[in-house]
């Protein structure tokens, strides 16, 4: 099968589109250790499948002297309970004194950390260093 | 009447499968919050079917989501060809266990808590070969 031969301004717009919706669907993590601090920033959707790659990544660190774990999911649109298994087993990995901070959950994922409990396990903030 | 459509059963269908919940919402005028709940409920319910229903026993199926509109309630039915498993028959953690720190907490039950937490109605029947896990999700009157 080939491509249908667009305009070349449609086939902008087309890849823009394609580029868009990778962007806002996929899940994708970055993160950084520093000072004993951990900072991951999680955006898109973190379901069962995203979830090992968040595992992944504190396997990653859980090995390095961590004292915080700040995690930032502005632009996370999702969390499922895979997700809130990754953050019990952060602090079970990493040890107990590990602080965990979450900086500007979107409301429906503040709905689901205080549902379960785990809001009393964690420090939700607006901004990190606090 | 009901309409239906079979996603693979392997956790990459999450992802459409949500999308799939979100556009029925949309028809059926759910808000954002009972939109969001009813995503967050399917894709816990569908995660146990595709891990345990289907992966861990070596079963490679679809699986089936039925729906229906009405101008009271969204109803949507998630149907698999797993071995019966009914999740309201496992116990859900109760008050104490949801006070409990990270260190000290199981892992499981938190799914269907927050699938049962989430929804209007939720109920499972084996019918047919196949289970049958069931949301409804009532639609405010305007």
């Amino acid at each position: 099968m080939t491509e249908p031969t667009r305009p070349p301004w449609q086939q902008l717009i087309y890849i823009l589109n394609q580029l868009y919706n990778i962007k806002i669907m996929a899940f994708q993590i970055e993160s950084v250790v520093e000072d004993q601090v951990a900072k991951l920033t999680l955006h898109g959707e973190l379901d069962s499948l995203s979830a090992r790659v968040f595992q992944t990544e504190i396997e990653k660190i859980a090995n390095q002297p961590i004292e915080s774990l700040v995690l930032d999911m502005e632009e996370l649109n999702f969390m499922s309970s895979a997700g809130l298994r990754v953050l019990i087993y952060s602090k079970q990995k990493i040890g107990p004194k590990l602080s965990i901070y979450i900086v500007k959950p979107q409301e429906l994922i503040v709905d689901t950390l205080t549902k379960t409990g785990l809001q009393h396990s964690v420090t939700i903030v607006d901004q990190y260093p606090v | 009447m009901m309409e239906s459509k079979s996603f693979p059963g392997n956790v990459d269908s999450l992802d459409s499968l949500r999308e799939y919940v979100g556009e029925l919402s949309q028809q059926a005028g759910l808000a954002k919050k009972p939109t969001y709940s009813l995503k967050l409920a399917v894709d816990e319910i569908a995660t146990n079917i595709i891990l345990y229903g289907y992966q861990e026993a070596g079963l490679n199926a679809d699986f089936a989501v039925l729906s229906e509109i009405t101008d009271k309630e969204l109803v949507l039915i998630l149907e698999d060809v797993a071995a019966p498993f009914d999740p309201l028959a496992k116990d859900l953690p109760n008050a104490k266990d949801l006070t409990l720190s990270l260190e000290e907490r199981g892992i499981g039950g938190l799914g269907i808590f927050l699938t049962i937490n989430g929804v209007d109605e939720f109920s499972y029947e084996y019918a047919d070969g196949k289970n049958r896990n069931k949301f409804v999700m009532k639609i405010a009157a305007t």
